[in-house]
């Protein structure tokens, strides 16, 4: 993965210059398939493994009715080539303890999970039931979970002990150019560092893993049939569908916007970086409100300083979506 | 990350998936070193504009974000507790002994430490508790699939329960068992479950207010003790019968002689006879050599034409009471006259004195009010029951001189003239709607299978230190998860939460992919103008 940082931020900063015209090409020729090489630069070893991993689906486990993504080379992946950017809902690694920054697994909204699914850049899958009674225990498995540990405490042992060694060292070192300290007190210690070193289990460092490692079972995880989509199909998230599409397509980046009383938050680049346009609501072509509501969503956008942009995809496929944006001016 | 294939000597079981997250020794042993702190994000621009500056910022900041979501946790083996995930019971069981956290979470059974799913899954976030299941440790994402299902609870509940605990609430899984009733918070149940133990055997002094301050109340047998004791609780919580039949026809008499504040000696009565001698007290196991001043007595009735009771107003030059027949009394309670002087003397019988403003108000309102008092037909009324005809009748009268174009329509006011005692019968004769409050006919609600329910009990965190999970008290706010896709709850539902949860307000939590907003419904009552 490092490998792919120093090649990845060339081809990052590539992109950016260029427009955002330029990215929904790029994003439109992914949808119909190709898989375009657009990094000259990069010699063909690194070259071969984006190849790879770009045409490798990304696994979206869905926990419940919500799609998940665990693992960052995915999260990673699906930003930079789809702008698809979802929402961080579990603890940071690093504060666990703090809601501000929150950390992996990555929620999706149904219509991206649906986006990477229909351009086949994923695949949904489901962990299966565990049953209960299928408590037994693989041995060969726990074996090597087993020896693995033991290699790593036997590595870390090591490391210890250089360490420690690197220290006397410079500690006598210290202490000779201090011609007045002698250095024997030193010395005998580091000849017996090895004997009387001792690295506890206890000391040990051990790894929580957060994407499901391959050290332990691997669930049967089926993939998922078309049937087994989290929520029935109807006409509303037909309609949604179709607006996520067209406004990933143009090139905005997307977010959902329930805080706000709307479907979507629309961003003009990427949020980490920018502030939200619009809020888009998504209103069936031919549906009917009161006029009451269209005031409470021009409210709602002045009082947020956001766009209230209604969207509703026409009848035909071709015909795109209408959108309506709605500004409060003010009377005169 | 670690490419495992590229670093030095892998072990049998690395695998040369490029993808693997496994760290390696070496970067464990280089992550007891890392940093803790997070980094600030900057401020966020308005619009792209293809510059280099802002492509820059945004490829340091992605940068920056990859570097912090694709951090693994890494822990010394020693700080973690071990723990094991049963599936059959959906529950978490600690093979090492718990460290800080059992505060306030898990629960003891049968010598073993357990945890919920939930609290088990939190933890291995924060890095505390290495779960194994099959020998195997738990990823995150395991522990998402395994733990989080229907049977236990589900991935929204989930988000809410860590949001809440990252803020530093203790959350717990809501009982509805264990909310104390209605009744019970009137009788102050609540609490007397707590110090029952501490408290009962000390009460010498008995609560009721009727209880006359110069009646000795030093002498305490356990017997008598009991009896009053009885008797406050028949007074108090009307459900304990008393159980000696004499105590029963010592309660009337009993009362009668608490709400007068006399004591009297038999045998050394004044001219007066003691008003409690003409009566007639109700009972039939009474001794009757008990009360020899007492003689007439015929039935069952209290004959008040013949009670007279100690007049010691202004008028009454009477100063020292009479004790009273120790018959009355409960067994062992001696009765002593007694000197009323010091309590008169307390009394404020001084002259009021009206400032200026109030005696000009007093005289004009001489001019046009009267005094019920002064009023003739008043003063014949013998009883309320005449009064209230008096003010009828008056009522009535008032009645013929309606107007016609008013009373003789089809529509009619709502009120006439002198029909309302007071301001706020009037406010009742007029008002259209009545208040109702949250809690109006929700005692009779029946939960539906698919509806809401409350899933926690949160109390705040600056509890914490004083926080016993045996005995967690009132939590601050009761939890109801829903999502903004379902449907927004509708009256029905909140008065059946509310009554289920007490007096504890209930707090909807709404996820949003991710997003979690709080709301909660206040009820208050609209100011009146007067109380009725």
């Amino acid at each position: 993965m490092e490998l792919e940082t120093e090649a990845d931020g060339k081809h990052e900063a590539e992109m950016q210059t260029e427009t955002i015209m330029e990215m929904e090409r790029e994003v439109k020729t992914h949808t119909e398939g190709e898989s375009v090489e657009r990094d000259p630069e990069s010699d063909t070893r690194t070259g071969e493994v984006k190849r790879e991993r770009e045409t490798e689906p990304v696994r979206v486990c869905v926990s419940g009715s919500a799609p998940l993504l665990w693992r960052s080379a995915d999260l990673r992946l699906v930003r930079e080539r789809m702008g698809i950017v979802g929402t961080l809902v579990g603890s940071l690694a690093r504060q666990p303890r703090q809601n501000c920054r929150l950390g992996r697994p990555l929620q999706l909204l149904l219509e991206e999970a649906r986006l990477l699914k229909d351009t086949g850049r994923a695949v949904l899958v489901k962990g299966a039931e565990s049953e209960c009674d299928d408590d037994r225990v693989n041995v060969e498995v726990e074996e090597s979970y087993t020896k693995h540990l033991q290699h790593s405490y036997q590595e870390q042992g090591r490391l210890a002990l250089e360490e420690k060694k690197r220290v006397l060292e410079r500690v006598m070192t210290e202490r000779l150019r201090d011609e007045a300290l002698t250095d024997q007190p030193i010395r005998e210690r580091l000849s017996s560092l090895k004997s009387s070193f001792s690295f506890p289990h206890s000391a040990m460092m051990v790894q929580l893993c957060t994407a499901r490692a391959r050290l332990g079972y691997a669930p049967d995880e089926r993939d998922w049939l078309a049937a087994d989509w989290p929520l029935p199909r109807d006409n509303k998230q037909e309609v949604r569908y179709r607006v996520y599409q067209d406004l990933r397509q143009q090139g905005y980046y997307i977010t959902s916007a329930g805080k706000f009383g709307g479907d979507y938050l629309i961003y003009p680049g990427d949020p980490l970086r920018f502030h939200a346009h619009f809020i888009a609501v998504c209103v069936p072509i031919k549906s009917e409100s009161p006029i009451s509501d269209f005031l409470c969503l021009a409210r709602l956008g002045a009082n947020v300083k956001k766009t209230i942009l209604l969207c509703s995809p026409s009848e035909t496929e071709s015909e795109g979506v209408i959108y309506t944006s709605i500004q409060w001016s003010g009377m005169v | 990350m670690a490419d495992c294939a590229e670093k030095g000597p892998a072990a049998a079981c690395e695998n040369d998936d490029w993808s693997s997250e496994v760290l390696s020794p070496s970067e464990l042993f280089a992550a007891r070193t890392r940093d803790h702190k997070l980094p600030a994000r900057g401020q966020k621009d308005f619009l792209p504009d293809g510059t280099q500056r802002q492509s820059e910022k945004l490829r340091r900041g992605l940068e920056e974000h990859w570097k912090l979501v694709s951090e693994e946790r890494v822990e010394r083996q020693g700080s973690l507790v071990k723990a094991e995930w049963k599936p059959k019971d959906n529950v978490v069981v600690l093979k090492c002994p718990a460290g800080k956290f059992w505060q306030t979470m898990g629960y003891s059974e049968q010598g073993k430490q357990f945890l919920q799913s939930e609290e088990a899954l939190y933890l291995m976030e924060c890095g505390n508790v290495e779960v194994f299941y099959r020998e195997l440790p738990l990823s995150v994402q395991e522990g998402y699939e395994l733990m989080l299902s229907n049977r236990t609870i589900s991935l929204q509940q989930y988000q809410v329960f860590s949001h809440l605990k990252r803020l530093g609430y203790i959350v717990n899984r809501f009982d509805a068992s264990a909310v104390p009733s209605l009744y019970e918070r009137q009788l102050n149940l609540v609490q007397r479950r707590d110090k029952a133990d501490r408290h009962h055997r000390k009460r010498k002094r008995s609560r009721s207010p009727s209880r006359s301050k110069d009646t000795p109340e030093g002498q305490s047998q356990t017997g008598e003790n009991t009896e009053q004791k009885a008797h406050e609780d028949a007074m108090s919580s009307r459900e304990e019968s008393q159980n000696s039949g004499s105590s029963t026809c010592m309660i009337p008499s009993e009362r009668a002689a608490a709400c007068s504040m006399e004591v009297k000696q038999e045998g050394t009565s004044e001219e007066r006879s003691c008003w409690w001698d003409s009566p007639l007290v109700p009972q039939s196991e009474q001794a009757q050599d008990r009360q020899p001043h007492s003689p007439q007595r015929s039935g069952l009735k209290w004959d008040f034409s013949r009670i007279s009771f100690p007049n010691l107003g202004l008028d009454c030059p009477l100063t020292s009471l009479q004790a009273p027949d120790p018959g009355l009394l409960p067994s062992a309670v001696p009765a002593r006259a007694c000197d009323v002087s010091a309590w008169l003397q307390k009394l404020n019988l001084r002259e009021e004195r009206l400032s200026r403003r109030e005696r000009e108000q007093q005289d004009r309102e001489r001019q046009y009010k009267r005094g019920v008092n002064e009023d003739r037909e008043v003063r014949s009324c013998r009883n309320w029951q005449d009064y209230k005809e008096l003010l009828q009748r008056r009522s009535r009268q008032s009645c013929r001189k309606w107007p016609a174009h008013l009373w003789n329509e089809a529509v009619k006011p709502l009120t006439a003239p002198g029909q309302a005692t007071s301001t706020g019968d009037l406010l009742q004769q007029i008002g259209m709607m009545q208040p109702s409050r949250l809690l109006d006919e929700a005692a009779g609600l029946v939960e539906d299978s698919g509806g809401m329910r409350i899933s926690f009990d949160v109390y705040q965190a600056d509890t914490v230190a004083e926080f016993k999970k045996s005995n967690p008290g009132k939590p601050y706010s009761r939890m109801c998860v829903c999502s903004f896709d379902g449907p927004v709850p509708d009256l029905r539902t909140l008065k059946r939460l509310a009554f289920q949860s007490g007096d504890v307000p209930v707090t909807y939590a709404v996820v949003d992919n991710g997003d979690i907003s709080f709301y909660s419904f206040k009820d208050f009552q609209l100011p009146t103008d007067c109380c009725h």
